[in-house]
């Protein structure tokens, strides 16, 4: 904003009733009026219509006729108050020509609302500034956005001009720099202060106070928007702009409430287009189209031309593939405002959040070539180009939004990230571009191809030899934070790893505390979805491709993937476990905290039940439907050959018949909510046992009790018990790890690995449970089943030296040079203390898988740590003659 | 493949010769424990550092002095580890070493800082790292090295730092108050095997150093700890510890030559065969040859290094062989 005249502001404004009530013509009638617009101001919209309507009947005073149209607007009832403006005595209507102008302009009566303003400002109503900028609003909405930045820039000279503003017109003001900073971020700065100024001028204004809100949330404080929306609503806590405003902050703050909180201001205000619109955009987000489509529906019925209810409308017919009725809607939104952006931002927004990244893009370019400045279509275009894998170029886009947007934290974020990828090794393979991070790429490269590769294999052979588009990039970050900024623009995402169809990203095994997941489970989860996307053409639901990957994890690996747990199960039996074909909402929607996470094995069931029953085709020709636009009701029908409430009915009895027992086990309810129990005491922990023999939590609490004790033969018949009520059960305090513990104490080996091995079938991510049953099986001689368990161990948790030094052991006894090359690559990429003798191993381990080349390399490198090392000396010289058979020193007899 | 010139000084090589001909005189002390478990650890290390020092390294029993917080039934101890009892036995050290001789102190315990002075604590009055530099005066004609392990240790550097001294704190400042774990791992460089890094055959104390130094740091990622312990290493008289220090770098290069005994062990390279000593020293122009090579690798360019090392450690491993032939198969 250009600078202000120095000493030509005064600060005298009184409150704006106050302003209004001196213009009443008697005292007598204040009174009365003033208490109409107190109710007014406190959101007693009815009783204030009743006081003002009387008021009006005898009194010619423009502020009381103001005062019944906002009433009446404010709980929408829009025609009312236009009618009730036109009937007003002839003598107002220049001053109730404005709010004549709102409420035919919210009511999409475009033309009529200009010629309102129009009139307004040529006739110098009072309110002739707001008419000013409701008029520019207008055009730009409407009309020649150029023409419209004209009359927005005219509030700089007005603010300028030195004559004294009241605090509407200074709300007038920050309105129109508003839209100005859409051409120089910084005036957002000015549109706040004036703001401000508007508030302190008038403490009363609730129309600045909700601006003040809205620039927080177009400059992503949440927070302050939050605080400045409560503001409004301690004053008059039925406003319902502050109402929906609470619920774009609630969604910008991931608050979860969004949609209760936009409901309250629909209560209020039932022809509120904006809430509709964004109610409805929320049921798109959960791809509930029927009721984002009855939103936009009433909203539309409260404003046909309402833009944005039309792109939101366009953006659903977009997504269902309705592509006659998207280019109908498309063109009349054209037709009516040709230079508006946000029909292709919003459309691109909504394909973005339902996967559609390709389409995002496209549309996002669209929106540039309506308006070059629209930011966030650049912003659009960016993010959904590095989703796409087209770094460079996603970059460049993101460059452009963020100068145009310098407050978006997601860009700078994002920025930020991709500025660090220079830190990153590339890994090229014929269907890989894997992206590691220098720090562990060493270490990583090989397992993530292996694994890579093993996935795709899996999955191809699975989905009908399909190939999805080539190559598939894998980025892994070591930090967690990084990770959730190349996957939503923010830190503190909770996922473990994302799919875009054609870039996975994904936590390294670094990121995340030992214990907390298996990487390559995760990577084949992810890469799972590569095919679904792949062969749906990204039309697959949520809840069907979260579904199928975790059952594609259990059926790669024992143990991989959500396994069942007493909490889940215990859902189901209070009958919150949602029918299949809700189960989306558990994804898109979750009721309860843990939601997300039941609805991942519950959805894996799912597909075990349907495969199962009807074979892999079936799921084949589902995600065939899919791509050509069909929904899952049509697909259960005509694949399935059931009704949705039928599949629904059937898998219920499935998943009850599949976990009967625990069901059955935890049918008593003694207060045993979890393992391990603190809340109880011993004593009591036990005695619950011997009450409810058939409790599984009741058995594993006092068997693990017991345990700690040092009573083990006490303990053990209790957890024998639990094991036999919910054999599945491989979660924290699985009965299988303490029965281990004793067997083991006891000399029990092949039991104990036993017990280990069964634990580890139903956990993908106990570290100290491998290692423990790679020991014992090293103990009883049995090498190759001790190499496996650290192998998957080796998934979890690649950073111990000592597991990779055992596992190039037990490869070597097994004559698997490849395998011991790997471990003694991994052992040098750790960057051991005895770094010379890591890297003669090395060495050996090249030369005896006939590597000659690469073994010349390594001894040269333990060479040049310690120049004296007889060893590498004597093989650089057997290297060098090169011409002898050097097999692998064997281990035979030593643990792995 | 074309031979880079190298400069040769052969006179060194005999200096390095009489260098291992010193004696090592040791000493360990170990302060206040405060509970049982820390003075049991302490106690641990200790005697695993004293029984690697005679036992794998050959230090003469008599050469090593151990100052105990509990010598009552401890068969090492030679006398509590009183500020006197330190006083006297570096005292004597210095009256019965020679010119030239290393000397190497190992405290190990708990350490504090207070007020700018770093302290060593021990039973009855603390020694600071002033009282312990005044009595390092008496070792000015040895080569010393001060290894302080104590938590806070790391103003002991500053205070101590000269010529010819190798100062190693396990911490970076007096304020690193946490316990400190690279004690422990300093002395299993000494007491087990896969510590000769350089595969010399022997443990300097830079290795031992640069041993603890990566197991520390190794045993904190692996607890996803934050590093609360930083050992430095200072040995160019400097007063200023190095936490990365080696071979180019700052600090390393006199702490590269000290081990534990080196007499004994040097004895190894004695021979009375003249063309035993011929090969030594042959071994030892070309050792030398790949360490000048070494000094100026990022000068050489990757690939004409490798060629170059390559060309130099065949020659090495071939005189290897010849040795050991002449040596009867040693």
């Amino acid at each position: 904003m250009r600078p202000r005249p120095p000493g030509l502001r005064r600060l005298t404004r009184g409150a704006r009733w106050l302003a209004l009530l001196a213009l009443l013509p008697s005292p007598s009638v204040a009174q009365t009026l003033d208490e109409a617009l107190s109710l007014l101001s406190k959101g007693e919209y009815e009783s204030a219509i009743d006081a003002l309507e009387d008021i009006t009947e005898t009194v010619n005073a423009p502020a009381a006729f103001v005062a019944l149209a906002d009433a009446l607007a404010a709980i929408g009832r829009y025609d009312d108050a236009a009618v009730m403006l036109r009937d007003a005595p002839p003598g107002l209507a220049n001053e109730l020509s404005n709010t004549l102008g709102v409420v035919l302009f919210a009511t999409g009566r475009v033309a009529e609302a200009r010629t309102a303003f129009e009139r307004a400002v040529d006739e110098v109503a009072q309110d002739r500034n707001v008419a000013r900028v409701n008029l520019a609003i207008l055009e730009f909405r409407y009309g020649d956005r150029d023409e419209a930045m004209k009359l927005f820039d005219e509030f700089i000279d007005i603010y300028n001009g030195g004559q004294e503003l009241g605090a509407r017109d200074l709300t007038a003001v920050a309105q129109a720099v508003r839209y100005l900073s859409a051409t120089n971020a910084d005036l957002l700065h000015d549109a706040l202060r004036a703001a401000d100024e508007a508030i302190a001028a008038d403490p009363t204004s609730l129309d600045a106070r909700k601006l003040t809100g809205e620039l927080f949330l177009r400059t992503y404080q949440g927070i302050d928007a939050d605080a400045a929306f409560d503001n409004v609503l301690n004053r008059n806590p039925r406003d319902a702009e502050a109402l929906l405003g609470k619920a774009r902050t609630s969604e910008f703050n991931q608050q979860g409430d969004a949609l209760e909180r936009v409901q309250a201001a629909l209560d209020v205000n039932p022809n509120l287009v904006a809430a509709r619109v964004f109610k409805a955009k929320l049921h798109l987000a959960a791809e509930n189209h029927e009721d984002a489509r009855e939103e936009l529906r009433l909203a539309l019925e409260a404003n046909p031309r309402s833009l944005e209810a039309m792109a939101m409308l366009a953006a659903s017919y977009y997504l269902r593939g309705e592509r006659e009725d998207y280019a109908r809607i498309r063109d009349d939104v054209i037709a009516m405002s040709p230079e508006y952006p946000n029909l292709f931002t919003t459309v691109a927004d909504v394909a973005a959040r339902n996967r559609k990244y390709r389409e995002a893009a496209e549309l996002a370019s669209k929106a540039i070539a309506v308006d070059e400045r629209s930011w966030t279509a650049w912003g659009l275009l960016g993010m959904n180009q590095l989703r796409l894998g087209e770094i460079s170029e996603g970059i460049a886009s993101l460059d452009v939004a963020f100068e145009g947007d310098p407050f978006n934290p997601w860009y700078k974020n994002t920025l930020d990230l991709t500025d660090t990828f220079e830190h990153y090794d590339v890994l090229r393979t014929e269907r890989f571009e894997i992206l590691l991070h220098e720090s562990e790429s060493e270490l990583l490269a090989p397992y993530v191809e292996e694994m890579a590769n093993a996935a795709f294999e899996g999955l191809q052979k699975r989905y009908g030899d399909y190939t999805p588009p080539l190559p598939i990039r894998i980025e892994i970050f070591p930090s967690h934070a990084d990770f959730s900024v190349r996957t939503v623009g923010l830190a503190g995402i909770g996922a473990l790893g994302v799919s875009f169809g054609r870039v996975i990203a994904m936590d390294s095994p670094s990121a995340r505390a030992l214990g907390e997941f298996n990487w390559a489970s995760t990577l084949w989860h992810e890469m799972a979805h590569v095919f679904h996307l792949g062969l749906t053409r990204h039309e697959v639901p949520r809840w069907f491709s979260e579904g199928l990957a975790v059952h594609e994890q259990h059926l790669a690996r024992p143990g991989w993937g959500h396994q069942p747990s007493p909490d889940f199960l215990r859902v189901h039996k209070q009958g919150l476990m949602l029918p299949v074909s809700q189960l989306n909402e558990g994804f898109v929607r979750p009721r309860y905290p843990a939601q997300v996470v039941h609805s991942y094995f519950q959805a894996s069931v799912v597909f075990e039940y349907i495969e199962g029953r009807w074979g892999l085709q079936a799921i084949l020709d589902m995600m065939s439907g899919y791509r050509d636009g069909r929904t899952t009701r049509e697909l259960v029908e005509s694949v399935l050959g059931l009704e949705m409430e039928e599949l629904d009915k059937a898998f219920v009895e499935y998943f009850e018949a599949r976990f009967e027992r625990p069901l059955a086990s935890l049918d008593e309810a003694p207060p045993i909510t979890g393992v391990p129990n603190a809340a109880l005491d011993p004593p009591t922990i036990i005695r619950l046992a011997r009450e409810n023999p058939s409790n599984f939590l009741a058995r594993l609490s006092a068997g693990i009790q017991l345990f700690e004790e040092g009573r083990t033969a006490e303990a053990e018949p209790h957890l024998r018990a639990a094991v036999r009520l919910f054999p599945e059960y491989g979660g924290p305090g699985s009965a299988y790890w303490y029965l281990s513990q004793i067997h083991e104490a006891r000399g029990e080996l092949s039991q104990a690995a036993a017990a280990l091995a069964r634990l580890n079938a139903r956990n993908e991510s106990d570290y100290r449970a491998r290692i423990e049953q790679a020991d014992i099986l090293g103990r009883l001689g049995d090498f190759e089943a001790a190499a496996n368990a650290l192998e998957s161990g080796v998934l979890i948790f690649p950073y111990e030296i000592e597991v990779h030094r055992k596992l190039a052991e037990a490869h070597a006894s097994q004559g698997n040079t490849a395998g011991v090359v790997r471990e003694r690559r991994a052992v040098v990429a750790l960057d051991p203390t005895d770094r010379a003798e890591a890297l003669y191993l090395l060495a050996v381990a090249y030369r005896a898988d006939d590597d000659l080349a690469a073994a010349r390399r390594a001894v040269l490198r333990a060479l040049d740590v310690a120049p004296n090392y007889e060893e590498a000396l004597e093989l650089l010289l057997d290297l060098r003659s090169g011409t002898e058979s050097h097999p692998l020193p064997s281990v035979t007899g030593r643990t792995p | 493949m074309s031979r880079v010139a190298l400069p040769m000084v052969a006179g060194l090589l005999f200096g390095a010769f009489r260098a291992e001909a010193q004696s090592t005189h040791i000493l360990v002390i170990t302060g206040l424990g405060g509970d049982a478990a820390h003075s049991e650890t302490f106690t641990n290390w200790a005697d695993r550092f004293i029984d690697a020092a005679v036992e794998r390294h050959r230090v003469p029993a008599e050469s090593v002095v151990y100052l105990a917080e509990k010598p009552d039934g401890d068969a090492r101890a030679h006398a509590r580890s009183t500020g006197d009892n330190v006083r006297r036995a570096v005292a004597e050290i210095s009256a019965r070493a020679e010119p030239g001789d290393h000397v190497v102190m190992l405290l190990i315990g708990h350490g504090s800082y207070s007020g700018g002075e770093s302290r060593f604590n021990l039973p009855g009055p603390d020694l600071s790292a002033a009282d312990f530099a005044r009595l390092l005066e008496q070792l000015s004609r040895q080569r010393v090295a001060f290894i302080n392990v104590s938590s806070a240790s790391g103003g002991f550097i500053k205070a101590l730092s000269g010529e010819n001294r190798t100062i190693i704190t396990a911490t970076k400042t007096g304020l690193e108050r946490n316990e400190a774990f690279f004690g422990g791992y300093f002395v299993d460089a000494f007491a087990r095997d896969g510590t000769d890094l350089d595969k010399d055959g022997r443990i300097s104390l830079l290795e031992a150093f640069q041993f603890a130094r990566q197991e520390v740091a190794r045993a904190y990622q692996q607890d996803n700890r934050l590093l609360t312990e930083h050992a430095m290493l200072d040995d160019n008289g400097d007063a200023k510890g190095s936490y990365d220090a080696g071979p180019g770098q700052a600090d390393g290069s006199l702490a590269q030559t000290m081990f534990l005994a080196s007499a004994a062990q040097a004895a190894e390279h004695s021979t009375d065969d003249p063309i035993l000593r011929r090969f030594y020293e042959e071994r030892m122009i070309l050792q030398r040859r790949i360490d000048e090579l070494r000094a100026i690798k990022d000068q050489v360019g990757a690939e004409r290094y490798e060629a170059l090392l390559e060309e130099l450690l065949v020659e090495l491993a071939l005189k290897n062989r010849e040795i050991r032939a002449r040596e009867g198969g040693r």
